[in-house]
């Protein structure tokens, strides 16, 4: 799968989670900065997110991810897709 | 140093609650009357916001055992069993606990949070794999956290969660560390057991259950959920505290895996700090013995939460789980739950105020803890406390 196609389900799990706050997610959008998700909605996104592509991502690979784009990088490396 | 954004997300919160004019997180007790009553703001209060589940924190034999030891052993250790020596009683500790447990043998930690710091940091490393619930207390967290460990949330007392994201690991399953808790301590709900052994079984992987607040709570001789569940010969290794039934302070694992022997030396949180003082030591010895026969204790506990959870439960409130020694007041609002706690506090009763992130759903709730030294009148108190509460009760 690459990368705009994972980003691209990404914004479909994250529309309703942005209640307004964004009206155009995209690669850039910040997950706790603009989208203004707190600690424990991250962690219930990472929930949806491994169901949606049957992977699992561990807490400590999420340290480095700061917007939608690395949150699709790492998804990508979980479907071993390489990145 | 550069601004520290931890601090101030911190200093935000306590802001808001100086301009409320509340501050549950300073309670001050003067003087403490007895297990379940202190002297908070000049005011006899019932302390129903402790863990002090089998009432043994004035136990006169326990209180003995630390005079004596204090008067013939000193005061403190001065540093770490490792470096500065254990004391004869640490070890016969450690032997009581793997008797109490019937396991093989034990480690004593200087708190329960370096339990699970200490174990989960040493059984696993950066090539392993731990699966936690995502609702686990945060030593949990801290003890992945420092193993370095890829670490991976199931979905809260879910099995069938647990077993998609082991089968996800493929090969990788049977090495995997497991850890839940027997009673999660903001809502006081219950592991399903069973399960979560069946899951390890089939892959082959090791378990760990953190009975904090379910070891002298529950199972016919007061082993915690496992025993309750007929589990225990199945866990790996269970992870306790002294501080909540046993009421004093420190720390352990119990199992039968070969690897205690030597995990201490790899472990931390046991290797860099000081030991456990002698009166520690010894009154937590007499309090395993107590615990041990404690039938009448437990039952008495069991009676005093089935009481206030049905009290709480006919005023109409929402509450976290089935009877158990921790009752929670689920409220959802942060505002409404931080001035039902003052109210309780002015009623002269203490609870536990319990906000998000620390708690699960996003709700904020008031956590009741049984004691089976609080007597029926000082449960109907509680009640009538709560039952005083004009505000919205959910």
């Amino acid at each position: 799968m690459n990368h705009q196609d994972v980003v691209a389900q990404l914004v479909d799990i994250l529309t309703p989670l942005a209640e307004g706050r964004v009206t155009a997610i995209g690669e850039d959008t910040e997950l706790t900065g603009e989208l203004a998700l707190d600690s424990l909605k991250v962690m219930d996104l990472v929930l949806a997110v491994e169901d949606r592509f049957d992977i699992s991502i561990p807490i400590n690979a999420l340290a480095d991810v700061r917007t939608v784009g690395d949150l699709a990088s790492t998804i990508q490396k979980g479907l071993g897709d390489g990145v | 140093m550069k601004e520290n954004s931890r601090l101030q997300a911190v200093q935000a919160v306590r802001q808001e609650l100086s301009a409320i004019g509340i501050d549950p997180f300073g309670v001050q007790i003067d003087r403490i009357l007895s297990p379940t009553e202190g002297l908070i703001d000049g005011r006899p209060t019932i302390l129903a916001g402790t863990n002090n589940y089998l009432g043994l924190t004035f136990d006169p034999d326990c209180i003995a055992a630390a005079h004596e030891a204090l008067e013939t052993a000193g005061t403190g250790t001065t540093g770490s069993r490792m470096a500065n020596g254990s004391y004869a009683g640490h070890r016969e500790l450690e032997l009581d606990l793997a008797r109490f447990f019937g396991k093989r043998d034990a480690i004593v930690f200087s708190t329960g949070y370096q339990a699970n710091l200490g174990m989960i940091s040493a059984l696993v490393g950066p090539d392993d794999t731990v699966m936690i619930d995502a609702d686990s207390h945060a030593s949990i967290y801290d003890g992945c956290r420092l193993s370095g460990a890829n670490t991976i949330r199931f979905r809260h007392n879910d099995p069938a969660d647990l077993a998609k994201r082991m089968r996800r690991l493929g090969a990788d399953a049977a090495q995997a560390l497991i850890v839940v808790e027997g009673v999660y301590s903001m809502l006081g709900d219950r592991a399903p057991l069973r399960e979560f052994v069946e899951v390890k079984n089939a892959f082959g992987a090791t378990l760990m259950v953190d009975e904090a607040h379910s070891m002298g709570v529950l199972g016919e001789k007061g082993r915690g959920l496992s025993e309750e569940a007929g589990m225990l010969a199945q866990v790996d290794y269970v992870v306790g505290t002294f501080s909540k039934s046993l009421g004093n302070t420190g720390g352990f694992c119990v199992g039968d895996a070969a690897e205690l022997d030597v995990l201490r030396y790899a472990s931390r949180p046991y290797v860099f700090t000081a030991s456990l003082p002698p009166a520690t030591i010894a009154a937590t010895r007499q309090a395993l013995r107590t615990l041990a026969a404690a039938d009448a204790l437990r039952q008495r506990l069991r009676d005093n939460a089935a009481r206030l959870h049905a009290g709480l439960a006919a005023l109409g409130f929402r509450l976290g789980a089935p009877p158990n020694a921790v009752v929670a007041v689920l409220l959802g609002d942060k505002l409404q739950a931080l001035r039902f706690w003052d109210h309780l506090m002015k009623h002269g009763v203490y609870v536990n105020l319990m906000m998000p992130p620390a708690t699960p759903g996003g709700e904020s709730l008031l956590r009741c803890s049984v004691s089976a030294a609080h007597t029926p009148a000082q449960i109907d108190a509680i009640c009538a406390a709560f039952a005083s509460w004009s505000g919205p009760r959910a």
